[in-house]
């Protein structure tokens, strides 16, 4: 028997995802385009936001031979009026994955930009077809580029690359991919239709393979303000998150180097003389005041150390360990590792520890989280069991824990600053629905914002009825953060608050003619599948869609009874007019009379007689 | 018979008719006038609910009490039903003018050509009753028949007023199977008799037998078949025997407590036409069979059932069974707990009951 060696390698992110496209929503030609299609939009609906600009989207797909059958090559094409890309980033943001502008805390479409770049890596092993891209950020020059994915190196290959003179600003990506629109045609159709619903300010357009365009025109003239990128909120954090927000709030020890001494000697006046150890340290006592943090930190270790410039350029400091009070270093001259104790009463003691320790507590928490003050920070502090002072850079492990911990059961933090999130606004999707569906009657709410584990979510709804509307409802449009969800409805939270609610109490009968439109925004949308098609049941998300649902459908109940009430009068006056002048034929004939009597008058004012 | 009385009875059918066309003119003027002020009309109905159903003692009979319901061409839900009831009335008229006669369920189908709706007979039958209860006059004076079952055989000339027939003479002892009560024998002139009394008799098979025993003969009688419960247009008749004719009415029913009842009905008339005042025969005469004779005459008996007995509790409660014959009889009824037909007397031959039972009660009558 023949023993195999395991062999361990570490693969690219690119390689990783060429292995794993089904995650990221390529798992067969039906649903890479469509997948694609989005990608592509949605990058340039969210570059648009950001910039403020009303987007134009221009959505294109092109079958390479119209002829062969499905699934085979085609050919899609995304061109916006966005801010366009800088060409030094084109190659990196097209050719590598991981690579994006959407890192930070805020509320966009996509995350990373990395669905797009999929798109690209599926057209490639596809088709073998490089992307082409055209940017232009000031609408004077253009840069277009012929780009490969070098998979095995997550590397960019420029085939071409040239620029040109242009007049408008914006971004086109197009790429070559096997897809397959007899099957994905009606759900990109759909996708389309509804991203124009609640994108009410773009203008999107849509060339399907089949000669067919799609036309949505901008309806409002408003954008909603940006989201800006925020600082987390204290409930959704967790241990890995604080220790390296830490690590940030650390002065690191100096490296020092002949630079650094050279440096020390200066600022001490030292100029060429060389001093003993305690006179280097009478001098940097006299100048203390003078000198800056990077200098002191040095002092304080030549203190503990007992060493002049010579001895410490022939070490190198490893370690402060605070809580044991142990300083490690390694010293070169007999390539040994020492300790040394460090002497609390030493009075450099405290600008050392102070050092690597980082930020107080308090600091730590109204610094680098939102919406914590002084003190709501103290107060946290006695909750969690830490003094206030408490040295980040001094918690164990344990201890680490232990405040994560208690920053999650904490209960008095403010709720998430919702300045991140970015929801239509009552109006825009009042407007939006009424030029869609054309209804007779329409609802809409923007609920407070709210959270989920320090995820901050707005959730905002209508309702439509009548008009335009098909029976056969409540029709649901379901959106998550300007995105329609268009597969997996049956398992969606949003899907079963409607379906929790009794129609019939808000005297909706039968097949109604009903459209209900939700859409949750957050910084994080809790999807219940890698496919990012339906919403989890979170308890506070699901309390906010019903409280939502609830005020609509109480409005709706009005309307509906108005207009029952109408119905009624409207049967009454009917009932009058096909009565009256049979009463009064009989009691004409009855009363031996010719003519009959006038009974119109009660025809004109029955409308206003109450029922006795 | 005087031409006189005959002048008489003529005038007082002549009134009678024109005493409906003028109740119905005056409805009719009185809602062409409220049409024509920009009024809703309306009408006052009597209530025919049970709680407005008395017993009336002097008149012995049952009422109705002062309580009445308005319908209002003004409500919306009440507008069909005034509708349908304007109709009915604008139809009873043309019906009285024209001489024309119509069932329940002529009326029912006679609607649709008017693009008046019912629902189903019952409605229409109901609206009917309405109309009774607003002209306080029962159906028939406006020439509204129910389908006939009962008849009448003896020597009794009519005259027929009804178009087609009017001034037809008949002789109602004529045909040995009697003849049928309809529309047009209760709107016929009475003329004249020889028969001293009238036997009303609640099944078929003895108003055969007593054809053949010639009853009408022996006894000087007219004799009815009700048919069981007397429809309301040989009742009507058997009031105007009773009242025109001034023939006394004696009553054979069954031995049972539906028997009793029939003879009552009769007699003072249903809390279902409690609305109406011309159907009873309060002088009437029950003479049997009674719970006693079944002791007396050793008939065959039936038990009584749970119904029988259950019906004979809730007449107790009913103020006309409170005395003479009618609780005396109840009360053996419910003592023996066992009933007899009229046919029992076919235990002793099947002319025993002419022979021997009926002279009996007509003597007994007398004392009644």
């Amino acid at each position: 028997m023949s023993s195999i060696k395991e062999k361990f390698n570490q693969i690219s992110p690119s390689e990783f995802f060429y292995r794993n496209r089904d995650l990221a929503g390529f798992s067969n030609p039906t649903r890479s385009l469509y997948t694609a299609v989005r990608e592509f939009v949605e990058n340039s609906l969210d570059a648009c936001d950001q910039k403020g600009i009303f987007p134009d989207v221009h959505l294109s797909i092109k079958a390479v031979d119209p002829d062969a059958p499905d699934p085979k090559p085609y050919i899609l094409t995304v061109k916006d009026n966005g801010p366009g890309i800088e060409s030094k980033h084109v190659p990196l943001a097209f050719g590598t994955v991981l690579y994006g502008s959407k890192f930070g805390l805020k509320q966009a479409r996509g995350m990373f930009g990395l669905g797009a770049t999929m798109a690209i890596l599926y057209g490639q092993i596809t088709t073998n077809k490089p992307v082409y891209v055209k940017s232009s950020t000031d609408g004077k020059i253009q840069d277009e580029f012929e780009l490969l994915l070098d998979i095995q190196k997550n590397k960019p290959v420029i085939l071409k690359h040239n620029t040109k003179e242009v007049t408008k600003r914006g971004l086109s990506v197009s790429i070559c991919l096997e897809g397959d629109y007899a099957k994905a045609g009606s759900k990109i159709k759909d996708y389309v239709y509804e991203t124009s619903l609640i994108t009410p300010y773009a203008t999107i357009t849509f060339d399907d393979p089949k000669g067919e365009k799609f036309h949505y025109s901008k309806i409002v003239n408003e954008m909603p303000p940006a989201p800006t990128i925020i600082r987390p909120h204290a409930h959704g954090i967790d241990v890995e998150t604080i220790r390296r927000m830490m690590v940030e709030s650390q002065f690191e020890i100096p490296n020092i180097d002949d630079i650094m001494i050279e440096k020390v000697r200066k600022d001490l006046g030292l100029a060429k003389k060389n001093l003993t150890f305690s006179g280097i340290m009478d001098k940097a006592a006299k100048r203390w005041k003078t000198l800056s943090r990077p200098v002191r930190v040095v002092i304080s270790l030549m203190s503990f150390l007992e060493m002049d410039f010579d001895k410490l350029n022939k070490v190198r400091i490893d370690d402060i360990d605070v809580p044991n009070k142990k300083l490690y270093y390694w010293d070169f001259g007999d390539s040994q590792a020492k300790t040394i104790d460090l002497d609390s009463d030493n009075p450099y003691y405290k600008q050392l520890t102070g050092t690597v320790q980082g930020e107080t507590l308090t600091a730590f928490l109204t610094k680098r989280f939102q919406r914590i003050g002084p003190s709501t920070a103290v107060k946290f502090a006695e909750f969690a069991g830490f003094k206030p002072e408490k040295r980040m850079g001094s918690l164990t492990n344990e201890e680490l824990v232990k405040l994560s911990d208690s920053l999650q059961k904490f209960e008095d933090f403010l709720s998430p600053d919702p300045s991140c999130l970015a929801p239509l606004g009552e109006e825009p999707l009042e407007k939006g629905m009424k030029k869609f569906f054309k209804p007779d009657f329409c609802a809409v709410i923007q609920r407070p914002a709210s959270a989920y584990s320090g995820f901050p979510f707005v959730v905002e709804m209508g309702i439509a009825y009548g008009g335009e509307i098909r029976p056969g409802g409540p029709h649901v449009y379901r959106y998550a953060n300007r995105i329609p969800l268009l597969y997996d409805e049956g398992s969606d939270v949003v899907l079963k608050v409607v379906n929790d609610t009794d129609w019939s109490r808000y005297k909706v009968k039968g097949d109604p003619p009903f459209v209900i439109v939700s859409h949750i925004c957050s910084t994080r949308i809790p999807y219940k599948t890698v496919g990012k098609e339906n919403v989890a049941d979170r308890q506070e998300i699901e309390r906010e869609l019903r409280l939502g649902l609830q005020f609509l459908s109480r409005k709706l109940a009005a309307y509906m009874s108005k207009r029952g009430q109408a119905e009624m009068a409207k049967k009454r006056a009917n009932l009058y007019a096909k009565y009256l002048p049979l009463i009064s034929q009989f009691c004409t004939e009855l009363s031996g009379k010719t003519k009959e009597p006038n009974y119109k008058k009660l025809l004109e004012e029955e409308i206003t007689v109450d029922d006795q | 018979m005087t031409t006189n009385k005959i002048k008489d009875r003529k005038q007082k059918a002549k009134v009678k008719q024109q005493n409906i066309i003028d109740a119905l003119k005056d409805h009719g003027v009185k809602v062409y006038g409220d049409l024509d002020n920009g009024q809703f009309p309306k009408f006052s109905i009597p209530s025919r609910s049970v709680s407005n159903i008395v017993y009336d003692k002097k008149l012995r009979q049952y009422i109705l009490g002062n309580s009445a319901a308005v319908r209002s061409s003004r409500n919306s839900s009440q507008l069909r039903s005034f509708t349908q009831l304007m109709w009915l009335a604008f139809f009873a008229n043309r019906l009285t003018q024209e001489k024309k006669s119509s069932t329940l369920r002529d009326v029912y189908y006679s609607s649709q050509a008017f693009a008046i709706e019912f629902e189903d007979q019952s409605e229409s039958d109901n609206i009917i009753v309405d109309l009774e209860a607003v002209l306080s006059k029962p159906r028939e004076d406006f020439h509204i028949f129910p389908e006939e079952r009962s008849s009448i055989f003896g020597d009794l000339n009519i005259e027929y007023t009804i178009p087609g027939y009017e001034g037809k003479k008949m002789n109602l002892s004529n045909h040995p199977d009697g003849y049928a009560i309809g529309p047009s024998l209760t709107t016929a002139e009475l003329l004249d008799t020889s028969a001293e009394i009238v036997i009303a008799i609640e099944k078929g098979g003895l108003f055969t037998r007593f054809v053949e025993e010639q009853v009408d003969k022996k006894f000087k009688s007219i004799i009815i078949n009700t048919g069981g419960q007397a429809p309301r247009s040989t009742r009507t008749l058997l009031k105007r025997l009773h009242d025109e004719l001034g023939l006394p009415v004696i009553i054979l029913t069954d031995g049972d407590v539906y028997g009793e009842h029939i003879a009552m009905v009769i007699k003072s008339g249903s809390a279902n036409a409690a609305h109406l005042r011309e159907l009873t025969v309060p002088d009437a005469k029950w003479v049997g069979v009674w719970a006693t004779d079944i002791e007396k005459f050793k008939l065959p008996t039936i038990p009584m059932t749970e119904s029988d007995i259950k019906r004979c509790y809730d007449l107790q409660n009913d103020p006309r069974y409170q005395e003479g014959i009618w609780k005396k009889e109840l009360d053996v009824f419910l003592k023996i707990k066992r009933k007899a037909e009229l046919e029992a007397f076919s235990k002793y031959g099947l002319t025993n009951i002419t022979d021997k039972y009926l002279p009996q009660k007509l003597e007994l009558a007398k004392s009644l």
